[in-house]
C-alpha cells in the first residue's frame, strides 16, 4: 500500500492555480520534497501549550515519534500501525498531499473509545514541530464505538516563531451509532510552516460529531474537512474561527456530504484579518439523492483588520433530493469605522476599541463551543492578536 | 471658569463643503445649554465635531477644555477628559454586552485619569452601580446582558445612552436629539435622567429641533442655530418664543 500512495503522490503533479479548488492557494514557491531531508533532532516539546486542561490522557508527536504519556484504561490509545484495517478508508492517496502522508507517514495515534464508554476528562494530543527545514507527517485515526462519548484536544504547534518546515496531517474519524465525538484542533504554527491537512470524519446512525477548529499559525497551506452524514439522524457541526497577521495565507476546503435521510450539518467560520493576510474559505454541501429531510448550513464570515487583507469565501450547494432546508451566508466586511467611533467616543482606545468589535464579531462563534476551558483559551488567542495600541 | 469653550469654530465635511460656519459658545458645570435650529442646521455635525469624529475637520477656530486645545486629541482623549456625547443614532456593538461595553469604558477611563495605571472598578461596586441606574432610568434589567443596541428599540437606545452617561460621569455632557423617538413617558425619564446629573460636577449641552425635551430640562441658556451659526441667544423664555413661532422668523422655509 506504501509503494502505491507514493506511486499516486509521485504521478499527481503538485496542484497549480488553474484547478478550482487551489485557485486561491498558490503553491509556486513550494517544493514538498525539499523538506525533511536532514535528519530530525529528538527534540523533547516541553513549551507549554495553549490550552490547560485536565486530562484523562497524553500523546506528544514529534518528527522523532510518537510518546503515550498517559492512557486511559479501557480505551485503546496508542500507536497506530499500518496493519489498521479501517487506515486510508477515509483518505485514501487520490489528492497530492494525502498521498504524500499515505506514502511517508510514520507517527500515527489511533484511538478506540469502546461501546458505551463516556470519558469526563477529554484526551489531548500535543503535535510540535522542532526541525529547520523539516517536515512532520502526523496521522490520527478515531473510532467512537457505539453509544461513546468523549473528546479529543488536538493541539498543532511550532518550537519556534520563525521555524521553516512542512507539516501534513491526516485523520480518519469514524463515529459509529450513537456515539458524541468532540474533536478540537487548534493549529498554531510558526509562519514560516506550510501546512496541509485532511479531515474526513464518517458519522453513523444517531451519532453526533461537534468540531472545533481554531487557525492561527502556518505560512500557507490547505485544511480539508470533510464530514460524511452516513446514517440516519446523524449530525455534524463545525465551528472555526481564525486569525491571520502578516503575510499568512489560510485556506479552509470544507464538504458537508450528506448521504442518510434526516441528517443535519451545520458549518460556521469566522475569521479576522491583519497586514496583508489572506484566507479562502470554500464550502460544499452535497445532498444525495437519498438524503431527504436533510438540514444543512454553511456560514463564512471575515472581518478585515487591513485595508490590505484579502479574503474569498465561496459557498457551494449541489443538491440532489428534493425534501431539504439548506442555507449559507458569506461576507466580508470591515471595522464600521461609526462602530469604531462610538467605542472610542466613550474613552476606549483605538486599539481597546478594535479588540472589542473584534471580540464581538467571534462571539457568536464563541458561544457555540460548550467546553469551557477551550472557549477561553480561544478568546484569549484571538484578543492576543490584536497589537495593543 | 468656564470647562468647554468653541472659539469661531468651523467644521467641514470630508469633500470641504462648510457646515459649521463660526461658532462662539461656553459651557461650564452647573448649565445646561440647548442648541435649538431646525433639521439641515448644522447641529449634529456640531455634535460629531466637539466629540472628534474623524468625518468632520475644524478648519477654524478652537475647542477648549479646561483651557486646553482639544482639537488634536481624538475621541478617546476626549472622552477620558470629560467629555460626553449622546448620540442621536446609537451604534450596535454585537457580540459585546452592555454590561462589558461599560466595564471596559469606565477602567479605560480609570486608567487615563491613574496616569495611565490600570485601577479597575471593583465589579461588585460597578454591578451595584449599574442596576441602581438602570432601575432608575427604567432600562429594563434584561438589557444589561444583551448586546450593547444590537435589536434594541428606539426608545431603548436613547435610555441607555443616558445610563451610559449616568455610569460615565462625564463634566460636559453633549446631548443629541435624544428626545428624538421618544414618547411622552419614555421623555419624561431621560430628561429626569439628564436633570439628576447636572450640577457641580456637570454641565449639559442639548441638541434638539422641538422644545419638548428643554419642557423637563429647563435650559439656563438658548442658542439660536440657524445654517452653522448661532443667529439669537436668550434664556429659557426664547425656547417657548421659538416653540410659538418656528424658525421662520429666521428665514427659515418650514417643511411641509
Amino acid at each position: 500500500m506504501r509503494a502505491e500512495a507514493l506511486e499516486s503522490y509521485r504521478a499527481l503533479p503538485l496542484p497549480d492555480t488553474t484547478e478550482e479548488h487551489w485557485r486561491f492557494t498558490d503553491l509556486k514557491d513550494f517544493d514538498p520534497d525539499s523538506y525533511g531531508r536532514g535528519q530530525t533532532p529528538a527534540v523533547r516539546d516541553t513549551s507549554a501549550g495553549m490550552l490547560e486542561l485536565d486530562v484523562a490522557g497524553i500523546a506528544t508527536i514529534t518528527e522523532s515519534g510518537v510518546q503515550i504519556e498517559r492512557a486511559p484504561e479501557g480505551v485503546t490509545f496508542e500507536p497506530l500501525t499500518e496493519e489498521h484495517e479501517r487506515l486510508y478508508s477515509l483518505v485514501g492517496w487520490d489528492e497530492k498531499f494525502a498521498a504524500h502522508n499515505a506514502a511517508v507517514w510514520k507517527h500515527g495515534l489511533l484511538v478506540v473509545v469502546p461501546k458505551g464508554v463516556e470519558l469526563d476528562k477529554p484526551l489531548y494530543v500535543r503535535v510540535t514541530n522542532s526541525s529547520e527545514d523539516g517536515s512532520l507527517f502526523w496521522r490520527l485515526l478515531v473510532v467512537a464505538e457505539e453509544d461513546a462519548r468523549f473528546t479529543l484536544v488536538e493541539e498543532v504547534a511550532s518550537t519556534a516563531a520563525d521555524l521553516r518546515s512542512y507539516t501534513n496531517t491526516a485523520q480518519e474519524f469514524f463515529l459509529e451509532q450513537g456515539s458524541k465525538f468532540e474533536f478540537v484542533s487548534i493549529q498554531n504554527l510558526s509562519q514560516e510552516t506550510w501546512h496541509f491537512a485532511s479531515h474526513h470524519a464518517q458519522v453513523g446512525r444517531e451519532a453526533e460529531l461537534d468540531w472545533i477548529a481554531g487557525g492561527f499559525g502556518s505560512k500557507k497551506g490547505k485544511v480539508r474537512i470533510q464530514n460524511d452524514l452516513a446514517g440516519e439522524g446523524a449530525t455534524s457541526r463545525v465551528t472555526g474561527a481564525y486569525f491571520t497577521d502578516g503575510d499568512q495565507h489560510l485556506d479552509y476546503d470544507t464538504f458537508q456530504e450528506h448521504i442518510a435521510p434526516n441528517t443535519t450539518s451545520d458549518f460556521a467560520f469566522k475569521g479576522a484579518l491583519r497586514d496583508t493576510s489572506t484566507a479562502v474559505w470554500r464550502g460544499m454541501i452535497r445532498v444525495e439523492k437519498d438524503a431527504q429531510k436533510t438540514n444543512a448550513y454553511q456560514e463564512n464570515r471575515n472581518l478585515m483588520l487591513s485595508p490590505t487583507t484579502h479574503a474569498v469565501p465561496i459557498p457551494g450547494l449541489e443538491i440532489l433530493a428534493n425534501d431539504v432546508r439548506c442555507t449559507h451566508g458569506a461576507t466580508v466586511s470591515r471595522v464600521d469605522r461609526e462602530e469604531l467611533f462610538y467605542a472610542m467616543a466613550r474613552g476606549l482606545s483605538r486599539g481597546d476599541a478594535e479588540r472589542l468589535i473584534v471580540r464581538g464579531f467571534f462571539q457568536d462563534i464563541l458561544d457555540r463551543i460548550e467546553f469551557e476551558a477551550v472557549r477561553e483559551s480561544l478568546a484569549a488567542a484571538l484578543e492576543a492578536r490584536i497589537p495593543q495600541g | 471658569m468656564a470647562v468647554l469653550e468653541l472659539k469661531n469654530l468651523h467644521v467641514a465635511l470630508e469633500d470641504g463643503t462648510e457646515i459649521v460656519k463660526g461658532v462662539d459658545l461656553s459651557v461650564s458645570p452647573n448649565e445646561v445649554h440647548a442648541v435649538m435650529g431646525p433639521n439641515g442646521s448644522g447641529k449634529s455635525t456640531l455634535a460629531y465635531a466637539l466629540m472628534g469624529h474623524p468625518a468632520y475637520e475644524i478648519t477654524e477656530g478652537e475647542l477648549l477644555l479646561d483651557g486646553e486645545n482639544i482639537l488634536e486629541l481624538e475621541a478617546d482623549e476626549r472622552a477620558q477628559r470629560g467629555l460626553f456625547l449622546a448620540f442621536q443614532y446609537p451604534h450596535a456593538v454585537p457580540g459585546v454586552t452592555v454590561t462589558s461595553f461599560l466595564r471596559s469604558a469606565i477602567n479605560a477611563i480609570r486608567k487615563a485619569q491613574n496616569g495611565g495605571d490600570e485601577n479597575p472598578i471593583p465589579i461588585p461596586e460597578f454591578r451595584k452601580e449599574l442596576l441602581d441606574r438602570m432601575d432608575r432610568l427604567k432600562v429594563s434589567r434584561e438589557l444589561a446582558s444583551r448586546y450593547l443596541n444590537d435589536g434594541f428599540s428606539g426608545g431603548e437606545k436613547k435610555r441607555v445612552e443616558i445610563l451610559q452617561m449616568a455610569m460615565l460621569k462625564p463634566r460636559i455632557a453633549i446631548l443629541d436629539e435624544t428626545d428624538s423617538g421618544l414618547d411622552i413617558d419614555a421623555l419624561k425619564v431621560v430628561a429626569r435622567g439628564v436633570k439628576e446629573l447636572v450640577g457641580p460636577e456637570m454641565g449639559a449641552l442639548v441638541i434638539t429641533h422641538y422644545q419638548r425635551i428643554l419642557d423637563y430640562i429647563t435650559p439656563d441658556f438658548v442658542h439660536v442655530f440657524i445654517d452653522g451659526r448661532i443667529v439669537e441667544e436668550g434664556g429659557p423664555e426664547l425656547a417657548h418664543k421659538l416653540e410659538a413661532e418656528g424658525y421662520e422668523r429666521y428665514g427659515v422655509v418650514a417643511p411641509v
